[in-house]
């Protein structure tokens, strides 16, 4: 495969202001093990408030497995475990006696296939705002509504909220989990894959969604489609082999990475 | 100039076609005697129990021998006991089975609970009642209806553990992450979302233990006994339709004959329903 | 656009964070509760097992620790002198299961050849859920059926026939000596095939069924017929599940009660020919139990219980370990 039928991701984000960084998650020495195997090796990383933070890497490099530490997913899941430390504004989410409840309260996931809850549209949302508040009907009503409106997708189901959610399209279950998500109010909001079970424009309106979110939250996206990173990211974190091999602005990674590996993963040399 | 296939026509091709056809026949005979020893059985069934069928039977108690009567009472005590039965074994079932899917996934206790439960799934009904008769008949002096309740209770809780733990497992790990990932609480997370992804195959398990224990004689021999009159009293011995018929058609007399037929058309008639209505919701939960 | 500035849905409140933290350890309680009660209702299932089995030797005791090791070979079977041996049900249980697999095991096994390979499509299901009926039908229509129908039956047409047909034959003549009864051990061992039968065929077809297509296609592209395809492939390759079923099988056998107790003729000895009754020991007991007078006549009841338990569970153990094995195999 020549190097010359490849082109390289474009970058559209805008090199923005990037010099009132607020540091929302760092991540110090941090290693992963599957039983004996080591999967991470030593990850030292930032998220930042307000950014989207993209990771990217060919397949088993373990951007998803470091992903589902920063809400402790692997938690449920007996032999695996987590050393270093991970700071979520001031505390250690890996430190023991975490509430890890409140702590996946605090950080959201979108998966990579949609997964609504096998009840209405209307109950996939308020299910998980009435967990933590009583509401009266009227204002949870609002506060469906802002979600759905958030996840653009309020229009599309408003005259429906009471069908089952497995009744949508891809497309609109993946926005209906994104609006389950917002709806409880996380300040981190992880993305794993979430567009590679969808068709192109369900692609285009996720993208432009978490757009539009990055604001209010702090974002990180794992992404094995190198032009979405480009597209959607502010930082962009290129792993391999459970290491972290270079870490920095979207625009300077795609353009002028440091590390040989990175050059040639992003120009299509392996992957 | 063309290969001719060897082999075509020998002696040990046509040996192989004919055991081939030979064993194809087999297949089919096999199934045919399979199919006519159940057209034989429900078509006597039929036969045998439709005449006596008669709203007598429904309404009437039963009687001594030589008059006429119905199943009143036995057809009342079976549906109590089933129903209490079902009141105790089904939650304990159902959150065992819980334990297997959910909490203990992948722990030493729920490899030898899995392991027991498998056997008392197949264990000699007969060998229940002893167990029951043992603890509750011997210790209180006395048969009851309880103890014919517990006994049934103690043949659903296999089968509902069962049911629950492979439906619960069908259910996609990533539901349960997607719960999680807001915060839910395990707890929380089994009761509203992984329950309500498996009800309708947990439903199912139910409605074949009701379907499993609705024709259980053995166990109630010498729990519940047995009882001529109307009573309520479960505290003593309960009539219940397996042992009656039992009873009747073991008998010499005709009229008790003809009701353990009837008796025995109903029962069937009832598990034939019972597991209808459990393989189509089990059918509609595959659907979805 | 979304109004962002939305009160209720903006961003998180600190004094929003701590209630929730509240709510959060509130549930906390009733979280390890659900937790540990799930954990009980498994221990109860072991409860149940133990408690099975403590209850059967604590009653066979009295029984066991007078008759001794004998119990389980001696033949007489008298209340009047409270004379107990074991021997006549345990050989009516095994030879009736034995005379059961016999039939069920080929039977069920061409039917599950038959469902998997050479049916159509669209009958598969109907027959197969007809074939699952006949282990729907509860054991008490089997009795009086077997009672009122096939035992008259086999009396007038097929014992007839056994009789004069091995009458002259050296060693089957025994077989099937005696009087053509109708009730007995051949008739009590014919029911439980049919019973016995439809367990096998579902789970034979399951394994058969799990068989990787590309394995059979591959026989089948040498030029082997049907038949040779099942003995070579198919069999060999599921022979642990089938063996697991077949067993599974063996263990309902020698616990059914109720069609045996009808049709067996309840006769507390052994003979050669399985055309006299006999005895099993479900039959036995459910004959006998209510009407036991003394703690030692009881005892021997509830002893036969504890044998009938072992040996199943042996067997249902076996079966349990096999089908393990087999999953084991199958997911790897």
């Amino acid at each position: 495969m020549s190097m010359a039928t490849f082109t390289v991701p474009t970058v559209t984000q805008q090199p923005g202001n990037n010099d009132d960084l607020v540091e929302k998650v760092t991540v110090k020495n941090l290693d992963f093990y599957y039983g004996d195997h080591r999967a991470l090796k030593n990850i030292n990383v930032s998220l930042y408030h307000g950014k989207v933070t993209a990771f990217i890497g060919p397949s088993g490099c373990g951007k998803s497995t470091f992903l589902r530490i920063l809400n402790r997913m692997y938690d449920l899941y007996p032999n695996q475990r987590a050393t270093g430390t991970v700071r979520l504004d001031n505390d250690d989410i890996l430190a023991p006696g975490q509430d890890l409840n409140l702590l996946r309260a605090k950080v959201g996931m979108v998966f990579q296939k949609p997964t609504p809850f096998p009840m209405t549209i209307y109950e996939n949302i308020a299910f998980g705002i009435r967990l933590y508040e009583k509401l009266p009907k009227s204002e949870l009503d609002d506060r469906v509504r802002h979600a759905l409106s958030r996840a653009a997708l309020w229009d599309e189901v408003k005259d429906k909220l009471g069908a089952n959610g497995l009744s949508l399209s891809g497309g609109q279950q993946q926005r209906l989990c994104i609006a389950r998500t917002v709806a409880v109010r996380p300040e981190v909001i992880l993305f794993d894959e979430p567009c590679s079970a969808l068709d192109p424009i369900s692609t285009a309106k996720i993208e432009e969604l978490i757009d539009e979110l990055k604001e209010d939250y702090t974002i990180a996206i794992v992404t094995h489609n190198m032009q979405q990173a480009a597209r959607v990211s502010d930082f962009t974190a290129f792993m391999y082999l459970g290491e972290l091999v270079e870490y920095g602005e979207t625009t300077r990674m795609f353009t002028t990475p440091s590390d040989r590996r990175t050059q040639d993963y992003i120009t299509g040399r392996f992957g | 100039m063309a290969v001719m296939i060897s082999g075509a026509s020998s002696p040990l091709y046509a040996k192989r076609r004919r055991k081939n056809v030979i064993t194809m026949a087999l297949s089919y005979a096999a199934t045919g005697f399979g199919l006519t020893w159940l057209a034989l059985i429900l078509g006597v069934l039929f036969y045998e129990g439709f005449s006596g069928l008669s709203l007598a039977v429904f309404t009437q108690m039963t009687p001594p021998p030589g008059s006429a009567g119905g199943l009143l009472n036995p057809i009342m005590g079976s549906l109590v006991m089933t129903f209490i039965a079902v009141l105790i074994g089904t939650p304990l079932g159902i959150l065992a089975g819980t334990y297997l899917a959910e909490y203990g996934r992948y722990d030493k206790l729920s490899t030898v609970v899995r392991f027991i439960n498998d056997i008392l799934l197949s264990a000699p009904s007969i060998v229940i009642g002893l167990f029951v008769y043992e603890i509750l008949v011997a210790t209180m002096g006395h048969f009851s209806g309880w103890a014919g309740s517990v006994a049934l209770a103690v043949i659903v809780v296999p089968v509902v553990v069962r049911t629950t733990e492979d439906m619960l497992t069908l259910v996609p790990d990533t539901l349960r992450e997607a719960a999680a990932s807001i915060g839910l609480p395990r707890s929380l997370m089994i009761q509203k979302v992984a329950y309500r992804a498996a009800r309708a195959g947990m439903i199912t398990g139910v409605l074949l233990a009701v379907a499993r224990i609705s024709g259980e004689t053995a166990p109630l021999l010498f729990t519940a006994l047995n009882n001529q009159f109307w009573s309520t009293d479960m505290n003593a011995p309960v009539s219940s339709l397996p042992v009656v018929i039992f009873q009747f058609a073991l008998s010499p007399y005709k009229d008790w004959q003809d009701l353990a037929w009837t008796g025995a058309l109903i029962i069937t008639l009832a598990v034939l329903a019972l597991s209808i209505t459990a393989r189509f919701l089990g059918g509609q939960s595959k659907k979805s | 656009m979304v109004d962002v500035a939305y009160q209720g849905g903006g961003a998180i409140t600190a004094a929003e964070k701590v209630d929730r933290a509240k709510v959060l350890q509130r549930l906390r309680f009733s979280d390890s509760s659900f937790r540990w009660l799930t954990r009980v209702a498994a221990i109860t299932v072991l409860i149940i097992l133990s408690g099975i089995i403590i209850s059967l030797v604590h009653g066979s005791w009295p029984a066991l620790s007078k008759f001794g090791f004998n119990f389980l070979i001696e033949e007489s079977w008298n209340p009047v002198t409270e004379q107990f041996g074991a021997i006549a049900p345990i050989y009516g249980t095994v030879v009736t299961s034995i005379i059961a697999m016999l039939i069920a095991v080929p039977v069920g096994l061409f039917i599950a050849l038959f469902l998997t390979e050479l049916c159509l499509m669209w009958l598969r299901r109907p027959i197969g859920i007809a074939i699952e009926l006949l282990a729907g039908i509860p054991s008490i229509i089997y009795g009086i059926w077997g009672l009122f129908v096939f035992a008259p039956f086999l009396q007038q047409h097929v014992q007839p026939f056994l009789i004069s047909a091995f009458g002259h034959v050296p060693v089957l003549s025994t077989l099937f000596e005696g009087p053509p009864y109708g009730i007995g051990i051949l008739t009590a061992g014919l029911i439980l095939a049919i019973m016995v039968l439809p367990f096998i065929t579902s789970i034979s077809r399951d394994v058969f069924e799990a068989v990787p297509p590309m394995l059979k296609e591959s026989a089948y592209g040498l030029g082997c017929t049907t038949w040779e395809v099942a003995r070579y492939v198919v069999l060999p390759f599921t022979r642990v599940g089938v063996i697991g079923g077949v067993m599974l099988a063996l263990g309902r056998a020698l616990g059914e009660t109720m069609a045996v107790t009808f049709v067996i003729g309840n006769a507390h000895r052994i003979s050669g020919s399985i055309l006299a009754p006999g005895t099993t020991i479900s039959a036995t007991i459910a004959n006998e139990f209510t009407e036991a007078v003394g703690d030692i006549y009881t005892s021997s009841l509830i002893a036969l219980g504890l044998i009938l338990f072992v040996i199943t569970f042996i067997v249902l153990a076996f079966a349990r370990l096999m089908l393990m094995r087999l999953n084991a195999r199958l997911g790897s």
